[in-house]
């Protein structure tokens, strides 16, 4: 590839990085060792040499179902510290001899131990529970058969002394249904206990009752604080039931539809002395297990602190390891089995480094072959790789996100580092909301380390992302607002006083015919004397309109010339002669001549309609020009400007696609060498994609291709240049929201002489201005300065048809990991 | 102060801050050469801007006419 010119130094960012195809043997033995340090490194992309192959074909298959099962170790003992309520300490751990095989019986003894204290500890928590419940049921039923009994000696103290009979009291409840119902039948009653969700007690009644047509008799208690379930290990509310019934075919319905609820049923004793001594033998078990699960879940937590420890690094081990065991089943591996064949694409500044690691590998694997770094020549385009830094990133994640550049073509993320936040200005261009901008992003540069070490929002992290654009952006909307002469759409006379003043001391008409200029042009920057009078509006709108021309065709002219460095580049001179030169002249010898036209009619003051002049140089060229003439040979310039813009638009389409014929045929026939800038670019990647498609010379296709790329080029220019008029309007709007938010909530609330409403006032202010004008403008006036620098300045060099150079790396395997 | 002379003084501060860059951090030729492109980028879209405003106010066609109220 030629250079940069050869007067220059290549530009740093201006052209992607060097690359060429290494390929690397490296014997069995030291290819682990090698990779690690490759993956260090992180200069390599290594190709897929086995692609053809599925995943459990590859060499190191089993390798890789190693690494995921300790990784799914590693996840199982995260999972157990985070219902631990522990996080892993992520100390920057010593780098100590750990083997992987070492590890890999540790996680295995690690996991099985923390299993066994799971069980143990979960069958120790259902006996507890199931106590806990036994307890609350004894207690609740208890009572109900306490309450009965205290009931039924009252009846029949009152029956007995009426009847004076005796009567048993063994039997309370009994006796009291007995009395409720009927007296003749005496059926021994059983009855069932437990506890039911309290969700479900409603409907467990009612079924209960149907089932066995009413003839049951159940009572519940509210347990007041929610009980454990031993089942399900949950937090539920409970009810205590009984249930009592006759017979042994109710009581297996019961029994049945208690299972149904979930309820859990315990027995016990009716008798009441019985009742008290089980709740104190239930009261002492509790105790001794509680005791038992606290020993345990002690023991459990310490085990989990141990692992807490050392989690992080094992985890990177385990991954690091995952990945190089990925790399190495993308090498192919020799038929001896004795080495492996790698294949990538490297920068070729670091053919050194390479080389080095691959020798520091040999020595400390005590492989007696050393590695092989040999090159490799190829005709597939190579990726695209910026070295970028902190700064320069956050832009040409700006451009990538449009396309990755083709290898070495002229990259505009070098221009869009200062264009972008400029034409973002343009449209923002207030210096107090600038400062506001600037503080805040101020605070993330103050912040940027701790931040960066932090997990952030998706917002947080997308602005964070991009605070040296923001930077730029603050900085350039300051200048701006200067030259606006807005400061919260406030005017300042900073730099000297007003050009303009009253056409006589009484200052009468100054409604009318308005003022005059008295002094020197303002000489930085809009006027003050504009702000708020009748004419600003229309003045400020020409005015912007006519900036966004002039802007717009100088960054289009940009563009094009980054054309032509691309052609020069990449030696192809039918694009210098048939692209890059009837295009600019096309583009200058109307809009061009339209800025000339604009500059001029500022500097004469001439009173010409650049509109009647523009159309008319269409639709009657040789017509008299009469007041709207500008300069003299005025009409003689627009004559030659516009054959100029006729001719060029052949000159774009004809050429090119005939002399990439001819060069096809004379390559073709072999009869001449042709040097290597003679032939064209776009041809040679084609070829280098697909060698079969050299024989190949689709000449219709190459044509309508051409054709195409003319009329979008030609239109183009038009609706592009009209594009640029966003830059008026976004400023126009921006403007005339903040002048609103001024005029119409600060000096409204201060012209009401009440402390009140002018706090009020000063409130709604801020909170439309960091709202409306902070946030949403600048969001707008970012896509639209993203969508200038796409569409209209990138469609005039950029191919962004490349592909990313992705290193194997570990810093970027943990990154994506998490 | 004329167009030219506040020209020249962009120029000025243009080259001010082309010999600062390259002072302050001298990392290699390619890197400066970006450092240039960067800072003349910028200069060259300043001055731009101010130009126009004030050609724009040079020969004005339009006067301010002061609102009603005021």
């Amino acid at each position: 590839m030629a250079d940069n010119g050869g007067c220059c130094p290549p530009m740093d960012l201006f052209r992607s990085e060097p690359m060429h195809l290494v390929q690397l043997i490296l014997p069995v033995d030291s290819a682990h060792l090698a990779v690690a340090y490759l993956g260090d490194l992180a200069l390599i992309q290594f190709k897929d040499l086995n692609s053809d192959k599925s995943p459990f074909q590859r060499t190191y298959a089993t390798q890789i179902k190693r690494c995921g099962e300790m990784a799914r170790k590693l996840r199982f003992f995260r999972d157990q510290m985070l219902k631990a309520g522990m996080t892993p300490i992520t100390r920057s751990a010593s780098e100590g001899d750990l083997d992987v095989d070492s590890l890999e019986a540790k996680l295995g003894e690690l996991e099985a131990e923390l299993i066994e204290l799971n069980a143990n500890s979960n069958k120790l928590q259902r006996g507890y529970s199931e106590l806990v419940e036994f307890k609350l049921v004894l207690q609740k039923a208890g009572e109900f058969f306490q309450s009965a009994l205290s009931s039924a000696e009252a009846r029949q103290r009152e029956i007995g002394s009426a009847q004076a009979r005796e009567e048993s009291l063994e039997t309370p409840l009994l006796e009291e249904q007995e009395m409720g119902t009927d007296q003749s039948k005496q059926v021994k009653l059983g009855f069932i206990s437990g506890l039911v969700p309290k969700a479900k007690s409603l409907s467990f009644e009612r079924i209960l009752f149907r089932a066995t047509r009413g003839n049951v008799y159940l009572k519940q208690a509210v347990v007041e604080h929610p009980v454990t379930d031993p089942v399900s290990g949950e937090k539920v509310e409970k009810n205590v039931f009984a249930v009592f019934f006759s017979g042994e075919k109710a009581k297996n319905k019961i029994l049945k539809i208690c299972e149904a609820f979930g309820a859990n049923r315990y027995s016990f004793s009716e008798d009441i002395s019985k009742q008290a001594q089980m709740i104190t033998e239930v009261s002492g078990r509790i105790t001794e297990l509680k005791t038992t699960i606290d020993i345990g879940s002690l023991q459990r937590d310490n085990l989990l602190k141990t692992i807490g420890e050392d989690y992080e690094r094992w985890n990177i081990l385990v991954r690091r390891e995952k990945s190089i065991y990925h790399t190495l089943n993308m090498l192919s591996i020799d038929v001896t089995k004795k080495c492996l064949v790698a294949e990538g694409w490297s920068p070729i500044f670091a053919t050194k480094q390479i080389q080095d690691a691959l020798q520091r590998a040999t020595l400390d694997s005590n492989s007696q072959v050393g590695g092989i770094f040999r090159v490799l020549h190829t005709k597939e385009s190579p990726p695209t790789y910026f070295k970028t830094n902190k700064f320069t990133s956050s832009f040409q994640e700006i451009v990538d996100a449009y396309g990755i550049a083709k290898y070495q073509e002229a990259n505009p993320g070098v221009y869009t580092i200062v264009t972008f936040p400029f034409l973002f200005a343009v449209m923002f261009g207030d210096w107090g909301h600038g400062i506001c901008l600037l503080l805040a992003t101020l605070y993330f540069l103050v912040m940027e380390k701790k931040f960066s070490s932090k997990k952030l929002g998706d917002i947080m992290e997308m602005t964070f992302g991009g605070r040296y654009v923001i930077l730029m952006m603050s900085l350039f909307s300051i200048y701006t607002g200067l030259i606006y002469n807005e400061f919260f759409s406030v005017p300042f006379e900073l730099f000297s006083p007003s050009a303009y003043g009253c056409r006589d001391p009484s200052c009468g008409d100054s409604t009318t015919m308005g003022l005059i200029k008295v002094r020197d042009t303002y000489p930085f920057g809009v006027d003050p004397a504009w702000h708020g009078t009748r004419s600003e509006l229309p003045y400020l709108n020409s005015l912007k309109m006519k900036m966004s021309i002039l802007l717009g065709v100088a960054q289009m002219n940009l563009g094009i010339i980054l054309s032509f460095f691309n052609a020069k580049f990449f030696g192809s001179a039918v694009n210098i002669w048939f692209q890059f030169i009837p295009q600019i002249i096309f583009l200058n010898s109307l809009f061009g001549y339209l800025s000339v036209l604009i500059i001029i009619k500022w500097i004469t003051g001439s009173k010409a309609d650049l509109y009647h002049v523009m159309i008319y140089m269409f639709l009657g060229p040789t017509d008299d020009l009469g007041e709207n003439q500008l300069f003299s040979g005025q009409k003689t310039t627009q004559l030659v400007l516009l054959l100029l813009a006729f001719v060029s638009v052949p000159w774009m389409l004809l050429p090119k696609p005939f002399i990439l014929k001819a060069q096809h045929n004379v390559r073709q026939n072999g009869q001449s060498y042709i040097p290597l800038q003679d032939t064209d670019e776009s041809l040679q990647v084609e070829t280098a994609h697909d060698p079969h498609a050299h024989a190949e010379f689709e000449f219709s296709e190459v044509f309508v291709h051409q054709l195409i790329h003319t009329i979008e080029f030609v239109l183009g220019a038009v609706s592009n240049t009209a594009s640029y008029l966003r830059l008026w309007a976004l400023s126009l709007a921006h403007s005339e929201l903040s002048s609103v938010f001024y005029e119409k909530v600060l000096l409204l609330a201060w012209g009401y002489n009440n402390i009140f409403i002018l706090i009020i006032g000063a409130i709604v202010f801020i909170c439309a201005t960091v709202g409306v004008l902070l946030v949403m403008e600048t969001l707008s006036a970012f896509l639209h300065a993203l969508r200038l620098h796409w569409v209209e300045f990138q469609n005039k060099f950029y191919e962004g048809d490349g592909y990313k150079f992705y290193p194997f790396s570990f810093a970027l395997v943990s990154e994506e990991e998490e | 102060m004329g167009f030219l002379v506040t020209t020249l003084i962009f120029v000025v501060i243009g080259v001010i801050a082309c010999l600062c860059t390259r002072i302050c951090c001298n990392r290699g030729p390619s890197t400066n050469l970006f450092h240039l492109t960067l800072v003349i980028t910028a200069t060259v879209c300043c001055w731009m801007m101010w130009a126009i405003v004030y050609l724009a106010q040079m020969n004005p066609l339009i006067v301010p006419i002061l609102s009603e109220g005021e």
